[in-house]
Formats: C-alpha cells, sequence, structure tokens
C-alpha cells in the first residue's frame, strides 16, 4: 500500500532538493579546484555554504511547524525528523567542501595525488547516491552506501601511510594531502549518516550509527 | 506487571451482525490502554464486553472469555460486580441532575448500604479530591452536579466511578465533548489514576492517544489489527492498517 505524502512533506522535500542542489554546485566548483583547473574558491563556496545554512534553517523552521500544525505520527513523524538531520548533513557537507577550499587557498600548491581525486569521488558519489535513496524511500540502496564507508576509510588510510613512508615528500604536500583526505573521509561519514536515517524513514528501525 | 485483563478468543454480534472478530489481548496492570479506530470499528463493543454491558443490549451476543485477574466474568462472576469492579465513563458526562455534587459521587455506595452517613462525607470528599474538583466545589457540594461545568460533571463522574474502587476503568470518548482546558484536566487525572488503576480509554483523538497510554490497541472491521506499546505504535507501526488511520489517510 503506497501512501501519498501530504503537502507539507513535499514542500519540505523541495527545500531539501534545493539545498541539495547548492551542494552540487559546491561540489563541481572543488573537483576543479582540485583537478588544478580553478582557483580562488573560497569566496564562492563561503557564499553557497551560507545559502545552504540558510536553507537548513528555513528547513528546521518548516518541520517544527508541521509538528505544530500537524503532530504527525508513523512515517510522518518520521520524515520530519529525518529531514532535520539530513539538512544538517548537508549543511556539514557543504562546510566540509568550504574546508577544503580554505585549505586550497591556505597551501596554494598542487600536489600530484591520484588516489586523493578518487577518495573525492567515491565520497561524494556516497553523498549523492544517499540523497537519491532518501529521496527514492530506499532502504536497501541506502544500506549497500553504508558498507562503501569502509573503502573511503581505508582511502584515506592509505594515503597516510604512503606519506608516512615516504620521508622525502614535501612537507605541504603531506599537509594538502592528509587535511584533505581526512575531510573527505568525514564527508562520506556525513553520507552514511543520511543513509541510516533512510533506513529509520522507510523501516521504523533504527541502525547503529554516529 | 501483571496481566489484569486477558481477553481470550472474544467474539461479540448484534443480533446477526458481527462487531468483534476473534479478539486476543492482554491488558496489565496499573496501565493505560488506548482504544482507536475508525467509527464503527468495535471500539465500544470491546469496553462493553469487559463489563457485561454488551449482553444489556436485546440481541447481543458474546463469545469466548474476559479474565478478570484470572477469573472468567462471564461464569464465573455475577454482572453486578463486574461492572463494581470494572467502572464506566461515558463520552457525555451525566451526573445524576436531582443529586448535589457530593450525592453523586457516593451514589453508588449509597445502593449498595452499609454506610454511615459521616463515612459517605468522607468518601465523598476523598473521592473529589482524587479528581481534583475538591478545591473547586468544597463549599457548594449541596449544589446539583448538573450545575457545574462540563468539564467539571465530566471529573464528576470519575469521581463516581472511583467511589467504588473498581479494579479497571473504561472511558469511552471522555474527553470528547469538553473544552482544551477540561480535557487537559482529565488527561492528566488519567495518568495519576494509572497508580491505582488500570485504564482502558477509548479516542478518536490520536494525539490523545499518544499524549496518556501506555499502551495502544488499533480496531479495525471488529478485528484487533495491531497492539502495541504506544511509543511503538506512533513512530513506527508495524500494520499498513494502523499507520494509514493515525496518519489521517484513511477512507
Amino acid at each position: 500500500m503506497t501512501m501519498k505524502d501530504p503537502e507539507y512533506l513535499t514542500r519540505i522535500y523541495e527545500q531539501i532538493k534545493e539545498m541539495n542542489g547548492i551542494v552540487e554546485t559546491v561540489s563541481l566548483n572543488i573537483e576543479e579546484g582540485l583537478n588544478n583547473k580553478k582557483g580562488n574558491l573560497k569566496p564562492l563556496l563561503t557564499d553557497l555554504c551560507k545559502e545552504a545554512q540558510i536553507k537548513e534553517e528555513q528547513i528546521v523552521e518548516m518541520c517544527v511547524e508541521a509538528l505544530i500544525r500537524y503532530q504527525p505520527f508513523a512515517r510522518d513523524l518520521r520524515s520530519i525528523t529525518v529531514a532535520m538531520k539530513v539538512a544538517y548533513d548537508l549543511s556539514r557537507i557543504c562546510r566540509y567542501h568550504r574546508n577544503i577550499s580554505e585549505v586550497l587557498e591556505e597551501f596554494n600548491i598542487r600536489c600530484d595525488e591520484p588516489a586523493l581525486m578518487e577518495l573525492y569521488r567515491e565520497a561524494y558519489n556516497m553523498v549523492r547516491e544517499s540523497l537519491e535513496a532518501y529521496f527514492g524511500k530506499d532502504a536497501k540502496a541506502a544500506a549497500a552506501i553504508i558498507k562503501r564507508d569502509a573503502v573511503v576509510d581505508e582511502g584515506y588510510r592509505a594515503i597516510l601511510r604512503k606519506y608516512a613512508a615516504s620521508p622525502g615528500t614535501s612537507g605541504n604536500c603531506i599537509l594538502f594531502n592528509g587535511i584533505t583526505a581526512r575531510i573527505i573521509e568525514r564527508m562520506a561519514d556525513h553520507a552514511c549518516y543520511i543513509s541510516h536515517e533512510t533506513i529509520y524513514l522507510v523501516t521504523g528501525r533504527r541502525t547503529d550509527y554516529r | 506487571m501483571e496481566t489484569k485483563l486477558e481477553i481470550k478468543n472474544l467474539n461479540a454480534w448484534f443480533g446477526e451482525k458481527q462487531a468483534l472478530k476473534n479478539i486476543n489481548i492482554k491488558i496489565l496492570e496499573k496501565s493505560v490502554t488506548a482504544v482507536i479506530g475508525p467509527s464503527g470499528c468495535g471500539k465500544s463493543t470491546f469496553i462493553r464486553c469487559i463489563n457485561r454491558m454488551h449482553e444489556v443490549t436485546s440481541g447481543a451476543k458474546v463469545s469466548g472469555e474476559v479474565l478478570l485477574d484470572g477469573a472468567d466474568i462471564y461464569t464465573s462472576m455475577d454482572a453486578m460486580d463486574v461492572r463494581r469492579k470494572v467502572g464506566m465513563v461515558f463520552q457525555k458526562p451525566n451526573p445524576f441532575p436531582n443529586m448535589s455534587i457530593a450525592d453523586n459521587v457516593v451514589a453508588g455506595l449509597k445502593l449498595l448500604g452499609g454506610y454511615k452517613k459521616e463515612e459517605l462525607a468522607e468518601l465523598a470528599e476523598k473521592n473529589l479530591k482524587a479528581v481534583g474538583l475538591w478545591g473547586e466545589v468544597k463549599d457548594e457540594l449541596k449544589k446539583s452536579g448538573a450545575s457545574l461545568s462540563g468539564g467539571q460533571q465530566q471529573r464528576l463522574c470519575i469521581a463516581r466511578a472511583l467511589a467504588m474502587e473498581p479494579e479497571v476503568i473504561l472511558m469511552d470518548e471522555p474527553t470528547s465533548a469538553l473544552d482544551p482546558a477540561s480535557t487537559v484536566k482529565i488527561e492528566e487525572l488519567v495518568k495519576r489514576l494509572k497508580e491505582y488503576t488500570t485504564i482502558l480509554i477509548i479516542t478518536h483523538n490520536v494525539q490523545q492517544a499518544a499524549r496518556v497510554s501506555d499502551m495502544t490497541a488499533f480496531f479495525y472491521l471488529g478485528e484487533l489489527i495491531e497492539f502495541s506499546e504506544t511509543r511503538d505504535i506512533f513512530e513506527a507501526p508495524k500494520n499498513a492498517l494502523t499507520e494509514r488511520y493515525i496518519t489521517g489517510r484513511f477512507g
């Protein structure tokens, strides 16, 4: 038996989709930045993340209003609590991108590290797919994303191991790649949080996380 | 907590029409159980079977067992004893209009007989205090029960039920005719009363069920569809019908 979402939830989902659009733009810029194709990203990303944060606040307000006005239960109630968390996760993901832009500006160097780009793509794909699973209410897809967190964790550790074993490498490159890899790893964690919330939304059961 | 009521294979009919179908449920002692479901689902019939009120309707029939502390109320207890142990509060407050406030509270006890005037006065005070009405009416105990507001009348009726020291209280939409402030008072009273009695409350207000009850039973077309802890049923019901009902997507 499928249930149509009430209008107030549809409006909340629209806002989250708009927020996701901001994060997509941020990601495209960072990918170009990491590929040495774009510089001076910090001001743009700061503005975009501010926009995302405002959107997050609007979503939370809409959720609180829905709780007061409709006193929802069951899946509707879960949808509200999950929407607030997803909006928060998206906001954090946006800020992680801004952090990368800060690192890019601070170090102003480009260290050839294909593994870092690979790590970023995998983490951001997890973010993108976790949002797809969330909007599609697909608990199975969400569970599959959570399993991929181990891949990103391992990619992060592999980068650290590599530099630990390469004493000749420039200190700036070690710092740049190490810090960026750490930020990317956290981004993947938030993709997992969104996936855990999706499972809760669909099944009503909490899975162990955070 | 011990099981106070155990209902086994309960069926009820009005003539040929079956109103309850094979209900099995255990009600824990000193708990509040909300009974919810759309109109005509059998909620009222269900609670009326628990104090043998169903059988007073012409053409009504019951089968199955209703065990109160292990004793079947249909085979091992007198109907009047059952109704003394299992009190009932109705949707519309129904104080006896020709009786004073105090007399309303002890009306059942007077019928039983054997109480002195002072004892009855004490019991009236005790039970009016239990429902939080004493402070409001202590100076006008001789006034008619009908002179009170709707919310006060309902608390008076609950005091009347409590005076009989029931082990179970059945409430059939006790706040549906009351304003929000009176509703809050009744809900707070329900939470207090469960310290020493077992309560079943029918309500069409699912928010109220979520607020006051420990367990919730959802009925549909005479069947018990789902029965579980209130938190679980309102956060993640197992049955799609329950979900549709509590999210307002029924019909």
